[in-house]
């Protein structure tokens, strides 16, 4: 027995819209995907790789050179943070992890820095799985505190090592060590600015990595799970896996940047690296927008480049401190994406304004938000 | 091996530091079974309360017990007054939320300390209590008057604090509240109210916790914070439900982390030892998985 | 058929499932009982979520409690829950062809499938639309294409009308009422509006404290005088 459903309001709306669905059928987009953003940002990427040395000075150039490393890191933990739902406090340790395989591997052998670059993201991944498996099994309040507590003994056991200085052994740490070599460089990018390109260049495949995550099936796996984990699981998603999937690409790239860290710094002890560092990585991740990947490269801006220009004009850095702990508490309350989502919305809103006072009209799409 | 004298020694300094994280830890649970907060900035309030007592009595040459009272009064006013402003604009948040706006608190807090007070290369600062100076001795091992308020305090307020929550009316409200703040003010329970108690109590108790570790451990303001990791631990332990548990985790933290000191071979990993442990108590808390309907992350 | 047999759901201290037992033959069958009577921990034990302490459940002859939860979608498991879960992040299309994916049906019919079932709950939108671009109503009808997807074995649907107005309602019920014709699948309906129950169900099953009250004819069942006494001094019962 066939039943038949015709009301009103599914009749006129059929009309309108009912071609939507049978032009999809006919495999034609209503509408096609944008090659100008694409393009607008292979332009200014291009922009910076050629001119930012130019235009700055050494100092600034190795401001610049860390903000491309460490948006590596903001991404990673964005991903895990706006995109699976998972608040991760061990990110620092991550980066530690990193930079210690990579300046281990570039003494002990004489690979080339980009094999060493990879081997370190590897051995970081394996680690860093490893370490976060028993995470994986939590969620919420409970992840965020496991993830602190497995840094914070990662980050004793780096203090007591010692950061590979030259040395032999399997620390490769020589703690009487007058003369201690820097760690070597790429051979093409041995001078700052040179480095900064390469940095420049490797955190560009890593956002590309991630993206291609991003628009396939671990990326909507991790919206789902996001969305709800239940929901997920009831779709068949195998949410354990692919929460792991997102701990390896993260600690992956963050690995990847901490050999980056190595090859920049030269010297590494445990002071490059601290406690606090996961927290305000997490701050500047927050304010800088978790969800977007526009929002890691603020986010690395506010930890970074900050920190160059105050200490440049003479002014403690604490202050930035006290600002990345105002930017938390003002993120969680008001505007949960974080500012960078935020900011869409407020230009939408003052472009809107200013067609009013023009006089123009706004367009139903816009008003409609 | 370590002689057997250091061993009892080292018991000493254990239990002052367990009862100290045991009060900080009463304090930390009572406060998110009555809000839904894990007070993670609880270390750096208590931090910058002894800077302020050190200023105040070695600076500027106050009294040193009224340096320790404004260093308690400022923890329990600058909890209450971040509880006033952010526990209502997170009140109906996920826990994990409500946490991490505490390291919001956190943040700004080791920033002003390291503003007014910065590390300068030399000299460090030292917060010693009176109380230090008066000891006695049990048998080889001297114990200070310091270490036995600390034990003390640690017990009296595990104490004080069971018996409040079980007999007070003001208790019961808290208690009722850690079930369900909806429910509790449909009963006309002043729900603020008693939050507003949870939260200078809970003050109060980070700035006693910070005066007394600046002086068994050290006055320095990222130490300090980060001693909160200890006490963490011990409230994980007690599942962020049971005072009494909390107390003797806290106790066997603080002597674990004590009597590793003089074991040369482990001593350099003491610090792993409130990570180790809140590690493993978050793995059994966890065996049995909660599947989450709905929205995750902040 | 399912089976449920003495399933038995506790712990601290509560008995949500009391040696339940009960069949669901063919079509689509209605779950009804006051609120707390189990339905919900029902559907988690089926989905996986919950551990029963005791009983079986044998679906189509397979014992469905062996398998584990993520599993049993590509068994042929569907569901819906009573907040909706769609993705907002996603369009209609990905959000149902991630249901098709994960049930590891092929790929080359998954187009076909995902707008045939799009089509299906007559939800006539531009199926690239983001989910959290559309109204609560389509919102519920994405869910229900989710359920529907990809030769389902068993359909789930938990309050699926629970904020919708009357007409939008009915349309529901008509959808949910073909889903075995057209899809193949058995469905329990869990619901407390009492006339989209009358509408999909041929045979209804109350639960009341964990245990099964009564379960036959919908329209029996809604007369039976221990169900109307179960839900007393509720005004659910709007025959």
């Amino acid at each position: 027995m066939k039943t038949e459903a015709s009301a009103p309001a599914a009749e006129t709306a059929a009309t309108s819209q009912g071609s939507a669905l049978a032009a999809a059928r006919a495999g034609r987009r209503l509408e096609p995907r944008s090659m100008v953003r694409p393009a607008v940002i292979a332009a200014l990427l291009a922009c910076v790789l050629l001119f930012v040395p130019s235009i700055f000075s050494l100092y600034y150039v190795d401001a610049w050179t860390q903000v491309a490393i460490y948006s590596i890191v903001t991404l990673g933990l964005g991903l895990l943070v706006g995109r699976v739902g998972m608040v991760s406090l061990g990110q620092g340790a991550v980066l530690a992890m990193g930079a210690w395989v990579s300046a281990r591997l570039l003494f002990a052998t004489g690979l080339p820095f980009p094999l060493v670059l990879l081997a370190g993201g590897l051995i970081t991944m394996v680690l860093g799985t490893l370490v976060g498996l028993p995470a994986l099994r939590m969620s919420g309040l409970y992840l965020a505190l496991i993830t602190l507590m497995l840094a914070g003994a990662i980050t004793v056991v780096l203090q007591n090592i010692n950061f590979p200085n030259g040395g032999h052994g399997f620390t490769g740490y020589n703690a009487s060590t007058v003369h201690i070599p820097p760690i070597r460089r790429p051979a093409i990018a041995a001078s700052d600015p040179a480095f900064f390109r390469y940095s420049v260049v490797v955190a560009i495949l890593m956002f590309l990595l991630v993206l291609v995550h991003l628009r396939g099936r671990p990326g909507r796996a991790w919206a789902a799970i996001r969305q709800s984990e239940a929901a997920s699981l009831a779709g068949g998603i195998n949410t354990t896996l692919f929460k792991l999937w997102a701990f390896a690409l993260a600690s992956f790239i963050t690995g990847i940047a901490g050999g980056l860290v190595a090859g920049s710094f030269r010297y590494l002890n445990s002071l490059t690296f601290s406690t606090a560092d996961s927290i305000t990585l997490l701050a500047v991740v927050l304010m800088g927008g978790a969800y977007s990947m526009t929002g890691a490269i603020v986010a690395a801006f506010l930890l970074k480049f900050l920190q160059a220009l105050l200490n440049d004009w003479g002014v403690s850095p604490d202050w930035l401190t006290i600002l990345f702990g105002i930017g938390v508490l003002q993120v969680l309350t008001t505007a949960p994406r974080g500012i960078v989502e935020q900011m869409p919305k407020d230009l939408a809103r003052l472009g809107r304004l200013i067609r009013g006072l023009l006089g123009r009209p706004t367009t139903t799409r816009e008003s409609a938000e | 091996m370590p002689s057997t004298t250091d061993l009892e020694q080292f018991l000493v300094t254990g239990l002052s530091l367990g009862g100290v994280y045991a009060l900080s830890g009463v304090g930390m649970v009572v406060l998110y079974r009555a809000t839904g907060v894990l007070y993670l900035a609880f270390g750096a309030v208590g931090a910058m309360g002894a800077l302020i007592a050190w200023q105040l009595s070695h600076q500027d040459g106050w009294n040193i017990w009224l340096s320790f009272a404004v260093a308690i009064l400022f923890g329990g006013v600058i909890t209450l007054v971040y509880g006033i402003i952010f526990g209502p604009a997170l009140a109906g948040r996920d826990p994990l939320v409500k946490a991490t706006a505490t390291l919001g608190l956190l943040l700004i807090l080791l920033g002003v300390m390291d503003l007014l007070w910065p590390s300068s290369g030399g000299a460090s600062r030292s917060l010693t209590m009176p109380t230090d100076n008066n000891t006695f001795q049990v048998g080889q091992i001297s114990v200070t008057y310091t270490n036995v308020i600390a034990l003390a305090l640690g017990l009296v307020i595990t104490v004080v604090t069971a018996a409040f929550l079980r007999f007070t009316k003001l208790g019961t409200a808290m208690r009722a509240m850690a079930n369900d703040r909806e429910i509790t003010a449909a009963l006309g329970v002043p729900v603020r109210r008693v939050e507003a108690a949870a939260w200078f109590g809970c003050g109060v108790l980070s700035g006693v916790a910070g005066v007394l570790l600046a002086d068994l451990v050290a006055l320095d303001s990222t130490s300090l914070t980060f001693l909160v990791i200890s006490t963490l631990a011990a409230t994980l332990v007690g599942r962020l439900r049971s005072i009494v548990v909390t107390f003797v985790a806290a106790l066997v933290i603080g002597l674990i982390t004590a009597e590793l000191t003089p074991v040369s071979s482990l001593s350099n990993y003491r610090d792993m030892t409130p990570f180790v442990v809140a590690a493993i108590a978050l793995l059994v808390l966890n065996r049995r998985r909660v599947i989450m309907v709905g929205r995750q992350g902040v | 058929m399912i089976s449920v047999s003495d399933l038995t759901v506790r712990f601290g201290g509560v008995t949500p499932l009391d040696r339940m037992t009960v069949n669901f033959e063919r079509g689509t069958c209605g779950l009804i009982g006051p609120n707390g009577a189990g339905k919900t921990t029902f559907f988690n034990v089926l989905s996986g979520f919950v551990r029963p302490v005791e009983g079986t459940v044998h679906a189509f002859d397979e014992d469905l409690l062996k398998m584990t939860h993520y599993r049993r979608a590509r068994w042929g498991v569907r569901r819906t829950f009573q907040t909706e879960q769609a993705i907002e992040e996603l369009s209609v299309y990905d959000n149902v062809a991630m249901i098709h994916e994960h049930s590891k049906m092929t790929g080359g019919s998954r187009r076909e499938d995902v707008l045939g079932a799009i089509e299906f709950v007559k939800l006539d939108i531009d199926p690239y639309a983001k989910v959290g671009s559309l109204g609560a109503a389509q919102r519920r009808l994405v869910e229900v294409a989710r359920a529907v997807v990809g030769k389902p074995r068993l359909v789930l649907l938990d309050e699926p009308a629970a904020g919708l107005p009357d007409e939008e309602t009915a349309l529901l019920g008509d959808v949910i009422r073909a889903i075995p014709e057209h899809m193949g699948a058995l469905v329990i309906l869990v619901d407390h509006d009492m006339s989209l129950v009358s509408h999909c169900c041929e045979v209804t099953a109350v639960l009341d404290f964990g245990k099964l009250l009564a379960s036959g004819p919908t329209e029996e069942v809604l007369r039976d005088e221990r169900v109307i006494r179960a839900y007393l001094g509720t005004e659910e019962i709007a025959a």
